[in-house]
């Protein structure tokens, strides 16, 4: 398991699934059903406020687990898509 | 297809778990079209009752349940189930939860609230094995149950295995389910979409039917942050010591959201529309219908045979209330009768309509109850204004007399059961609630609970608790949240001087940051349940039926339901409140019976005694029912009440609404001639002669609706009522216009009066509440001002009031009576009356004021008085090292010894007076406490042999040791008791007082309006009561000995000693005197210090080396 932490340029189906991402000038295509999950965050620890309304935002952050192909073969990939302004950051990478 | 139903929703009634309001609940649920939604509070139905009254109002069907531990054979938890109510069956399906809930409450805190698998399939399944069973409630096991946890790994047996054990449980159609959620947290770990897809597959294995929630704990995903902070409170460890919750995805999602959900979960279209078609099966089936299955609105009162009635309960009343009228009203002329019948016959008569007659005679059964235990009792609230409860013994006020209406009681425009409240010696209280159970049996009766919700203070300790800041920060910051909500808490920051600190660090401490947002978080929710200071709940022999119950901390059952939701649930409550004040009194009567034999009805004496209105005159008025704070002290020198109705003026004046009104000054002004009173109409004249045209009162505002339009009284207090409600104003406005103008009232007069009743209503004070009160008021007054030193000795057994004890010790010494000091032959753990050697009455202070002594040490003292020496007391009271020697510092083992210690003697100390003993000093005292103290063992008490072969505990005492002085006495009083008893405290800095000019409290009243003046004392008050302006004004009391000084610091005056005004005890204020009236005086404040600050530069600046004992202490 590599961990990473690098902006990915995602594209995404209808339903907002990713299908592929470009990745250190290389294009990766999701081959698997891709899976979401919520993991938390300990808002606590890092955020600077917990105002109401500042949203799950601070609490809890969008992960998505890819089975995708590249140049160099079959890999898992972890992704964390922030809505805010539609980001996704690649996290880990499992060969 | 129809709405996704929520069946698994905990309301902010689920202490510490979740968040959100049953109404905000609910409205959310309309909004996404829902048309019913469960609550399912953990551990309880406390928010069960206001979320069917949501739902009501929203035209949602409620269904209602309980999420539950399930407990394993040791009474462990192992998972959870939520047991959700069927409904539509004649309450047979509420029964079973409300009984259920009872028993897995059943041993209250000893063990966790919850039930074996076993006991929650016996609960809910009725029948046997012939007639077949059937399924009141449907149990909905949780995914974090074994078999959950056992399906996430790799041995699917072992979970189907579970499973099963569990299933063959139930064997009736309905009563098991499996809940199927999913919160989306990473594949594999609980909670995710694996675990529910496993579960779905054992399930349907096992054809046990699944059913789709969201375990919902909030309304929005914003709110998981309010979750993690109460996860917190619950376990009592600060974020990040504990497991917390995996995200933020339970929240009440949206229909479509679920869908998906239930797509993503079963993977197969078909089986998520069965999984939806089930849950929406089991929420058809759980759908309640309020009426038949709760009893909703239907009022129930303990059957006949429970009150040992056979005939009609009416014409038992009407007889009973009948017979009372000659006990009321003795030598009664025949008019007077005749009016007493009239009114008591319109009485009955709206009680016999509104079927209440068993509801009054149960009342009376209690009131007589708690008499025949020769227990003190008074009525408050809105029952005063009735006859029929004066003529039954219920209410001791007599409504002719005082003008109060029965209509602001009960009337036939309204159908909720009334309100009774009965004041009662709060010593006994507890006494009563157990008669109460005895005489109606447990299955009629149970104490009724109250949810506290989160305030300022609480908040932040709460918050501060979450986020791991030391305890001394949290309780520096809590100090200094005062009277604002929680809410607006950083609003604050920037508004209020003795938060300047937190403002401070707002700027760049995020921690601080956090602690303000969460505070504001957790404002208003429900904290813990307890139970309430004064209801209990009378019902029929279904009442178990209708509410759970849980232990409370006096053993006796207690309701999860609160006092919102008696009327909405037909439950009679009864408020049977502890009054210190009671006690006080009873305790004085009692002591003035024993010490001088005198026999006192104190619900006889006479309601027009000069000298006791003489004596309230003169504003002292501490120790005093109701009139003794600040305020109503300032009140009192401008009001100066002459007659009883006077107090009832004073006492309703003084409450927020009238004060925010702005209703004092007119009244005062009418009264004491400044201005002519005006009355919009003549006809008005007769209702508001009293208060000199201002409207006060709720029964004035009856009158003028009813001289006005000619409505009614009973259709008066409707239309009272409903002012308060935005919605409906604008049609009494209208009604009111229409039937005025009908009856010839003017344009310009309906004007001017509508404008008074729009802007009363939420201000104005319910009459015979104000003269329910205005009776102890009377009664103490009467008692300080004839036998004060009972009165005292009362006031220190039972601490009725708002001050500090040693403020009543200032006020015993205003009034010259005499405190004797502590006495172990004499002081008991009661404020004893005594005679003094001279004849005189005077107060013997209680063991019970020492601090750290226990309570068995107290009662071995008491129980083996009188001791025949120091020795003696060693022996047999066997006082630990620390007892002993704080009762020698204190002078109690002065007597025994035989001192005459002429401080004590010049108290009133009468002394041995024989040469040897005037010798002995209590320094002398002391030095034989430390030979005691200083045996390794205590000898035991041998009656066949004396005992005193070891040490000669009888020998005299050592000789020549100096007695302590007057300042060490004093300060060891402080110490040891926080009474002040040879000395008032400020006496220590008289000195430096006397120099600085400082001026007494009783000489305030000789100076002239705005006379510069420094005043000193210990502060007995801080009031910052709301006023018209919305700017904060504090009112400071100090006492100095010689009475209280008010001082009342303004903004400007706030900022200059904001580091002083809310935390310091001993103050110097400098200021202004200001008139409030005939004997009013308060000090408009420019500057506060604290005095021990001042005493020790004073001391530096005479720069003498005369050491003192203050030096140590400050």
């Amino acid at each position: 398991m590599t961990r990473v932490d690098e902006t990915v340029e995602v594209s995404v189906n209808q339903s907002g699934e990713p299908v592929g991402f470009s990745w250190r000038e290389e294009r990766y295509l999701v081959i698997a059903r891709p899976v979401r999950w919520f993991a938390r965050r300990d808002w606590w620890a890092e955020s600077a406020r917990a105002n109401r309304g500042i949203g799950a935002a601070v609490l809890e952050t969008e992960m998505w687990g890819l089975t995708a192909n590249g140049v160099q073969g079959t890999a898992k990939f972890e992704l964390v898509h922030s809505r805010n302004g539609n980001r996704w950051q690649l996290v880990r990478v499992y060969r | 297809m129809s709405q996704f139903t929520h069946l698994h929703v905990a309301s902010a009634y689920s202490g510490h778990y979740g968040v959100n309001r049953p109404e905000h609940l609910a409205e959310a649920a309309l909004a996404m079209g829902a048309d019913a939604l469960a609550v399912t509070d953990r551990n309880g139905l406390y928010g069960a009752v206001k979320h069917i009254g949501a739902c009501l109002e929203l035209g949602i069907a409620p269904i209602v349940g309980v999420d539950l531990a399930v407990l394993d054979d040791q009474a462990q938890p192992i998972g959870r189930a939520v047991v959700l109510a069927h409904g539509h069956d004649h309450g047979l399906g509420w029964r079973t939860l409300c009984r259920l809930v009872s028993e897995a409450n059943r041993h209250g805190k000893k063990q966790p609230t919850g039930l074996t698998v076993q006991q929650l399939a016996q609960l809910v399944q009725h029948g046997d094995q012939e007639t077949g069973y059937t399924a009141s409630a449907t149990v909905l096991l949780s995914p974090d149950n074994p078999f959950g946890k056992l399906a996430l790994g790799a041995n699917r047996e072992s979970a189907l295995h579970a499973l099963s054990q569990w299933r063959q449980h139930f064997v009736a159609p309905g009563s098991l389910a499996v809940e199927i959620a999913s919160l989306l947290t990473r594949p594999g770990t609980e909670w995710s979409t694996t675990q529910a897809t496993r579960i779905l597959e054992l399930a349907d294995q096992l054809e046990i039917p699944a059913v789709l929630t969201n375990s919902v704990r909030y309304l929005t995903p914003d709110d998981a942050l309010t979750a993690d902070v109460l996860d917190a409170a619950r376990n009592l460890e600060p974020l990040g010591m504990f497991q917390p919750q995996p995200n933020a995805q339970a929240w009440l999602k949206p229909h479509d959201q679920m869908v998906e959900l239930a797509q993503e979960i079963c993977r197969d279209y078909r089986r998520a529309q069965k999984l939806l078609d089930t849950t929406a099966a089991l929420a058809a089936r759980c759908r309640l219908e309020p009426a038949t299955d709760c009893g909703w609105g239907k009022p129930k009162t303990p059957e006949k045979s429970a009150l040992g009635i056979t005939g009609n309960p009416f014409e038992l009343l009407w007889q009973k209330a009948h017979d009372g009228i000659h006990w009321r009203y003795p030598n009664i002329s025949q008019a007077k009768l005749q009016q007493v019948q009239h009114r008591l016959a319109q009485e009955l008569m709206t009680i016999h309509k509104l079927e209440f007659a068993t509801y009054f005679l149960t009342v009376a059964d209690v009131a007589q109850m708690i008499r025949d235990m020769k227990i003190r009792t008074a009525a408050r609230g809105s029952g005063a204004g009735s006859l029929v409860n004066y003529t039954l013994g219920i209410s001791g006020v007599d409504p002719i007399e005082n003008d109060l209406l029965f209509e602001r009681f009960l009337s036939t425009e309204r159908t909720s059961l009334p309100d009774i409240d009965i004041d009662v010696e709060s010593a006994r209280r507890h006494e009563i609630y157990r008669a109460i159970f005895r005489r109606y049996g447990a299955s009629r009766v149970t104490l009724l609970s109250m949810q506290s919700t989160y305030r300022g203070r609480g908040a932040v300790r709460d918050s501060g608790l979450a986020l791991g800041l030391e305890e001394d920060r949290i309780d520096e910051i809590a100090k200094s949240v005062w009277r604002f909500s929680a809410g607006s808490f950083r609003a604050a920051t920037g508004r209020k001087p003795e938060l300047a600190k937190v403002a401070e660090a707002l700027e760049n401490d995020r921690t601080m940051n956090l602690l303000v947002d969460i505070t504001e978080r957790l404002d208003r929710l429900p904290r813990h349940i307890s139970m309430h200071p004064c209801g209990v709940i009378l019902g029929d022999s279904t009442l178990l039926d209708l509410t759970p119950v849980e232990p409370s901390g006096i053993e006796l059952p207690m309701s999860q339901f609160d006092k919102d939701d008696m009327d909405p649930m037909g439950l009679l409550k009864l408020d049977v409140l502890g009054v210190r004040m009671q006690s006080s009194m009873a305790y004085a009567v009692r002591e003035i019976e024993r010490v001088r034999g005198e026999t006192l009805d104190l619900d006889a004496i006479a309601l027009d005694d000069p000298a006791t209105f003489k004596a309230i005159r003169t504003t002292n008025t501490l120790g005093i029912f109701q009139i003794e704070s600040p305020g109503q002290r300032e009140l009192t020198g401008k009001h100066q009440p002459t007659v009883f109705n006077d107090l009832t003026i004073q006492i309703s004046l003084f409450r927020p609404g009238p004060m925010k009104g702005n209703m004092i000054a007119p009244y005062l002004d009418g009264r004491h001639g400044f201005a002519k009173p005006s009355y919009p109409h003549p006809d008005l004249e007769p209702i508001l002669r009293e208060t000199y045209g201002v409207v006060i009162f709720h029964e004035h505002v009856l009158r003028i609706f009813n001289k006005m339009t000619k409505c009614g009284l009973a259709k008066a207090d409707e239309l009272r009522r409903s002012m308060e409600n935005p919605r409906k104003k604008p049609l009494i406005e209208e009604f009111f216009r229409t039937k005025a103008t009908e009856n010839g009232y003017s344009p310009k007069v309906i004007e001017e009066v509508w404008g008074t009743l729009e802007g009363f209503s939420s201000f104005g004070f319910c009459k015979a509440h104000g003269a329910a009160f205005a009776m102890p008021t009377y009664q103490s007054a009467w008692l300080k001002t004839h036998y004060p030193t009972e009165f005292v000795a009362g006031l220190f057994t039972h601490d009725p009031g708002m001050y500090p004890r040693r403020l009543l010790l200032a006020e015993a010494r205003r009034l010259g009576v005499k405190i004797l000091p502590l006495d172990v032959n004499k002081s008991t753990d009661e404020y004893l009356v005594e005679k003094t050697p001279d004849g005189q009455l005077a107060v013997r202070l209680a063991l019970t004021e020492i601090q750290n002594v226990s309570q068995t040490e107290i009662k071995r003292i008491i129980k083996n008085a009188p001791y025949k020496d120091l020795g003696d007391f060693y022996l047999r009271a066997q006082p630990s090292r620390r007892t002993l020697e704080n009762l020698g510092l204190l002078g109690a083992l002065d007597g025994v010894a035989g001192v005459a210690n002429p401080d004590l003697t010049q108290l009133g100390q009468g002394a041995g007076a024989d040469a040897e003993s005037l010798r002995a000093t209590r320094g002398d005292v002391m030095a034989k406490v430390r030979q005691l103290n200083a045996v390794h063992k205590r000898p035991k008490i041998n009656p066949d042999q004396p005992t005193l072969d070891f040490i000669d505990l009888t020998d005299h005492l050592p000789r020549g040791n100096a007695a302590p002085s007057l300042e060490t006495n004093v300060l060891n009083e402080l110490k040891l008791m926080k009474l002040d008893v040879s000395q008032h405290i400020i006496e220590l800095y008289r000195e430096m007082l006397d120099e600085m000019g400082v001026v007494r409290s009783d000489e305030l009243v000789g100076l002239r309006n705005k006379t510069d003046v420094l005043i000193a004392g210990v502060r007995v008050a801080t009031q910052t009561p709301p006023m018209r302006s919305g700017k904060r004004v504090v009112f400071l009391s100090l006492d100095d000995g010689a009475g209280c000084a008010d001082a009342t610091f303004f903004d400007e005056a706030q900022q200059r000693c904001s580091h002083v005004l809310f935390n310091t005890r001993l103050l110097v204020v400098a200021g202004k005197t200001r008139r409030t009236g005939v004997r009013g005086v308060s000090v408009m404040a420019e500057n506060a210090w604290d005095l021990k600050e001042l005493y020790r530069e004073w001391q530096k600046r005479k720069n003498t080396a005369k050491p003192s004992a203050l030096q140590q202490s400050a």
